[in-house]
């Protein structure tokens, strides 16, 4: 199996703290924060890539930390949320029905410039940095985590413009990482400095940690789940400054505590990096892991029967963004393909294609 | 009370912090280019007097004079995607790969950093609160530095670090860590991953500080900070 650069895509001579990727009837957006403060969407196609839009950089002082796009509850809008070190979330937004109706009659309609994405809200609330946002499934909520310790979560409406918290989650003890949210159920985890991951729920009308995931000896960075429609079948990749990637399992409900649930570590993956490992993205589609961090090795891991929890190395792809750490990974649908987006402190992007 | 957190700490001479042997006989030794060496015989003929500038610099000097090439700086501006030649539809990218390795270095001799290179670059930051240096205070110290460097650009290197607080309870150690993480993360090339401990047993709370110098994120935000950048631009300054 081999991994090879298939688009090495500079957009800057610093960071590129994060990636979103999605895929829209007219286009392959994909969303880059930087240290810049230029939030930057490309538009991936199997036959080249193109710098769609540049969001305006004075609406964040700071440098921006992560981006998600909202999944869609309508398909005539595209919909944004970053979060910047300056302590805010800014909302972006675009109509994108006229270019749905264009590419129909004109194929290559040149749609740079034609309409930018609009700046719909700022959030306000975290006391300092915010690290990360995530959309739950649904699109209605939003989690948002900060240097703070806390994590706060978000209710919206249809259009995205107006956003009450419903709860701010204060268990961690030091700054909280990242957020993920489940793909199908309104489960979130939690990374954080703390050496933790944290589960949440929502139980009697309020958010509440259901299980808390010690292991890692160090900062975890990131953790994603694994796709799953079966709500007794949960799976959860987490990477750490431990240079360990570990893999937890949901067991039950816990009869005792009212609402707790038991994980377990199910398998440690073999190891592969060196230093701290930043970022992790387990594909819905082939079902493989993807790891990168400090060390500039991207990983590929594969599972030898789904669900055994034996895990073997599949590719390894080293210096991937030459000299530099590697902050972010990400895969990517193109029109069916599936690729690995990745993104370094070189302030590339590059695209990757795999042969298993 | 005392202005100071430690207003009685054991300072050294300046003369008698580590450097690179210098010796008269030997500095016309080791030259790689016969044009660098007369430039620099023609040098100290037109000035070597004892307070010769040219004489107490000679290391400087040889630097520069060993210096074929400047190193190529990036602009801001070129190299860039910009929207305005966004168009990149020339390849395919669901095709064959397309690896742009690195070529430009090949042929050119390695030349590795050195334990000494990263002591003269980190001990002549000045103290947060004393007007001496961290060379001077002992903070940093020549036998706890290492360096794994082979000198290829292409090649992954590392540098540790470990500082000496001047007492167990200075509050702070995180700044002169950040002041030494700035000073290097800007001075070596990207290469370096740097790790900057505190020498066991010398601070109570070494374990927080160790993660919060070694935390990529903190730093980074850290060094938006105006304030902060501000406190760590001065001791990065000279010494008075």
């Amino acid at each position: 199996m081999s991994i090879t650069l298939a688009k090495g895509i500079k957009l800057q001579n610093d960071k590129t703290w994060s990636l979103d990727y999605k895929r829209t009837p007219y286009a392959n957006l994909l969303a880059v924060a930087s240290t810049d403060r230029k939030i930057k969407i490309l538009n991936i196609k199997p036959n080249g890539t193109k710098l769609e839009d540049v969001l305006d950089g004075t609406v964040h002082r700071k440098a921006v930390r992560s981006v998600a796009w909202r999944p869609n509850t309508d398909i005539n809008t595209v919909t944004l949320a970053a979060g910047s070190f300056d302590a805010t979330v800014s909302i972006w937004t675009k109509d994108i029905a006229s270019h749905v109706a264009e590419d129909e009659e004109e194929e290559d309609t040149d749609m740079a410039g034609e309409s930018e994405m609009d700046l719909l809200a700022i959030i306000e609330g975290h006391e300092n940095e915010v690290k990360c946002v995530a959309w739950s499934q649904d699109g209605m909520l939003l989690a948002t985590c900060s240097r703070d310790k806390s994590v706060w979560i978000w209710e919206t409406d249809e259009m995205g413009e107006e956003y009450e918290c419903v709860s701010v989650l204060q268990e961690h003890s030091q700054d909280v990482k990242h957020v993920v949210w489940h793909p199908t159920m309104n489960l979130l985890a939690s990374s954080s400095y703390d050496d933790t991951i944290r589960l949440w729920k929502e139980y009697d009308d309020d958010w509440e940690c259901v299980a808390v995931l010690t292991g890692h000896e160090g900062t975890v960075w990131s953790s994603d789940f694994e796709a799953s429609d079966n709500k007794l079948d949960i799976r959860l990749a987490s990477v750490s400054d431990d240079s360990a990637v570990r893999i937890w399992k949901y067991i039950e409900e816990d009869d005792e505590n009212d609402g707790q649930q038991v994980w377990i570590c199910q398998s440690i993956l073999p190891k592969v990096h060196h230093n701290q490992v930043y970022s992790v993205a387990w594909s819905p589609k082939s079902g493989l892991i993807a790891t990168s961090g400090s060390d500039g090795t991207l990983a590929l891991y594969k599972e030898t029967e789904k669900g055994s929890g034996t895990w073997e190395v599949v590719a390894q792809k080293e210096l991937c963004h030459g000299v530099y750490e590697v902050n972010i990974v990400k895969w990517i649908d193109v029109d069916g393909q599936e690729l690995l987006a990745t993104g370094g402190d070189d302030g590339s992007v590059n695209i990757w294609n795999f042969k298993i | 009370m005392s202005e100071y957190l430690n207003d009685n700490p054991d300072v050294l001479e300046v003369d008698e912090l580590p450097s690179r042997k210098e010796d008269n006989e030997q500095l016309f030794e080791n030259f790689g280019s016969k044009e660098a060496l007369e430039r620099k015989k023609l040098l100290l003929k037109i000035d070597h007097s004892p307070t010769s500038q040219v004489l107490h610099n000679i290391e400087l000097l040889d630097k520069l004079l060993l210096l074929n090439n400047t190193p190529d700086l990036i602009s801001d501006t070129e190299n860039l995607l910009t929207e305005s030649d966004s168009d990149l539809n020339d390849e395919s990218i669901l095709g064959a790969g397309n690896e742009n390795i690195c070529e430009e270095y090949l042929g050119e001799p390695a030349d590795p950093v050195d334990v000494q290179e990263i002591y003269d670059l980190t001990a002549h930051i000045c103290d947060p609160e004393h007007p001496l240096t961290l060379g001077q205070l002992s903070i940093v110290n020549l036998p706890d530095i290492e360096v794994h460097d082979d000198g290829n650009p292409d090649h992954l290197a590392e540098v540790v670090i470990r500082i000496t607080p001047t007492i167990t309870h200075c509050s702070l150690a995180t700044l002169i860590g950040l002041g030494i993480r700035v000073r290097l993360e800007r001075a070596l090339p990207p290469r370096f991953r740097i790790t900057i401990l505190l020498k066991k047993g010398t601070h109570n709370s070494e374990q927080q500080v160790n993660k919060q110098l070694n935390d990529k994120e903190r730093v980074a935000a850290a060094c938006e900070n105006e304030q902060l950048l501000g406190v760590v631009s001065k001791m990065l300054q000279t010494c008075k």
